[in-house]
């Protein structure tokens, strides 16, 4: 029994350690406009779920995404619950009902800091070791 | 002249997505505010043994079963956005490619707990309601039909009037989003109503109404799990020409109430819904019942697969266990995504019932002169495209 003790709790930390070398990889920025330097993962959830329009101050922000890629799928993965399919349906039932438009994205890490750094309220993600100059990073708590 | 503006909205709707379907959807810019185009249509064929379905002769096997639409919504500042739909269709007799506006609305957000959206507005009901129409959302070609049927669609499909939403945090309890809403229903004169009266000699000409509902669903701490309940009232009034002689009723019932919830996670889907209705409108009295589960699985980027079963009553109050009591329905059904933009579905229905020939519940007297039979297998088959 304990080595079955055991060999669960090892389990158990190396599935949270794969996690967190995931969202290791993984930044959250925005303009620097955006008022808050962290931000929740129930706030990142609601942002890009357009259920939650404003920030710590920022009365509105905008969310921003990939269109594909590894990061973009950590980052649907970890924050947000869904598959890119299951994103954009979710989107799609939305804009034709009336309820918001479909978020920006981008095929590239640059293109995106580009666009964040030049609208206010923007909030997107890029990989870890992207260049981010211009924007402002936020910590996920 | 409806013939005109069908064959332009058409020929919009095909022009902007041939040329859109590699983006996502057209923008651009007025005024540096940007402005986008979204649009749809589909195109399906529908073949039964047994009846006659939803007006078309499936008997045969039939084509008219096309829908399609196209909006345009601008975010004009940061809490204020406003858009416009229109929505064409012909099922069979249903829509007869009268155009109609779907939706318009101007939409302010005051916080993330309270917006207002007013003017003609989607009506917020059960998982679906709100999106019924638009096929490529959904697994099925045909969604339950005991929940979402698409000869009585404009009964619940939207209200003119004013909704107040908003979604609060409940930290690590999830979040609440609500809806609260009042209005009135429009008359839809190429619905399942008008033409199902018709076959009783009874012209209607009116079938309208006050409304008033709302809907709170709670998003669980358990990640992808979601529950919530729906309930609309209506005050219905309508009004025929029978023989020449005009007569007017009005409901002193017309109660909706819903209950729902979904597990969402990674490729599988789950949904669950239960509704109930209290009508009270002259020879109407009815307490139906509704629910339905389903069950679909992401197999592959381009394959899902699903199943539901599904069950209506038409009047639980008056019993009875015979085929002109309840519809049941069993379904599977395999989407493709041939692109992002471009799907296909295969949908087997199997069916038992059809709930009364006055029942406007997709079997109708005028299509099946030979009688209705116990039993119903329908073949689907839909695709549709999205830009």
């Amino acid at each position: 029994m304990r080595p079955l003790r055991a060999l669960f709790v090892l389990a158990a930390i190396s599935m949270c350690a794969a996690a967190s070398i995931e969202t290791n990889e993984i930044k959250i920025i925005a303009n620097p406009d955006v008022g808050a330097s962290e931000i929740s993962r129930d706030e990142l959830n609601r942002i890009f779920l357009m259920t939650k329009t404003s920030l710590q101050g920022t009365s509105h922000v905008e969310p921003v995404l990939e269109t594909a890629g590894r990061v973009h799928k950590l980052f649907l993965k970890e924050y947000i619950g869904r598959t890119d399919v299951a994103l954009m349906t979710y989107y799609r039932s939305l804009v034709f009902t009336g309820r918001a438009s479909i978020p920006k994205a981008f095929v590239s890490d640059s293109e995106l800091i580009e666009y964040v750094a030049k609208t206010k309220g923007a909030i997107g993600y890029v990989s870890a070791n992207a260049n981010t100059a211009g924007v402002k990073t936020l910590k996920v708590k | 002249m409806y013939s005109i503006v069908k064959s332009v909205l058409a020929i919009v709707v095909v022009s902007i997505g041939t040329r859109t379907l590699r983006a996502q959807f057209t923008e651009f810019k007025v005024e540096g505010r940007p402005v986008q185009i979204h649009g749809f249509a589909s195109q399906g064929f529908a073949l039964s043994d047994g009846n006659n379905y939803l007006t078309m002769k499936t008997s045969a096997g039939s084509f008219l079963f096309t829908d399609f639409g196209v909006n345009i919504s601008a975010q004009l500042t940061g809490k204020f956005r406003v858009g416009a739909q229109l929505y064409d269709r012909n099922i069979g007799n249903l829509g007869k490619w009268h155009p109609e506006l779907d939706w318009a609305s101007g939409d302010y957000k005051f916080n993330d707990w309270l917006g207002l959206r007013a003017g003609k507005v989607k009506t917020v009901l059960g998982l679906y309601n709100d999106t019924q129409d638009m096929e490529f959302l959904h697994t099925w070609a045909i969604l339950p039909q005991s929940m979402y049927p698409l000869d009585l669609r404009s009964a619940t499909i939207a209200h003119v009037g004013a909704d107040f939403y908003g979604d609060i945090s409940l930290r690590r309890l999830g979040s609440l989003s609500y809806t609260a809403y009042v209005g009135f229903q429009p008359t839809d004169r190429y619905g399942g109503w008008f033409y199902g009266f018709k076959e009783y000699g009874i012209n209607l000409t009116r079938l309208n109404g006050r409304l008033e509902g709302g809907d709170l669903r709670w998003k669980t701490p358990l990640q992808g799990l979601l529950a919530g309940a729906s309930y609309l009232n209506q005050d219905l009034h309508a009004q025929a020409t029978v023989r020449s002689r005009s007569y007017g009723v009005s409901s002193t019932h017309d109660q909706t109430s819903q209950f729902y919830v979904q597990y969402v996670r990674d490729r599988l889907r789950l949904d669950g819904e239960y509704r109930r209705n209290l009508l009270d409108l002259a020879l109407f009295l009815l307490d139906s019942r509704s629910f339905y589960g389903s069950a679909s699985y992401r197999v592959s980027k381009r394959l899902e697969l699903g199943t539901y079963y599904s069950r209506f009553y038409l009047d639980l109050r008056a019993g009875g266990s015979g085929p002109s009591s309840h519809i049941f329905e069993k379904v599977a059904t395999a989407r493709l995504d041939l692109t992002s933009h471009w799907d296909l579905k295969v949908e087997g229905h199997f069916m038992h019932g059809y709930a009364a020939s006055n029942a406007f519940r997709g079997f109708y007297p005028q299509d099946n002169p030979q009688g209705l039979k116990p039993e119903t297998n329908l073949l689907v088959i839909r695709t549709g495209i999205q830009f």
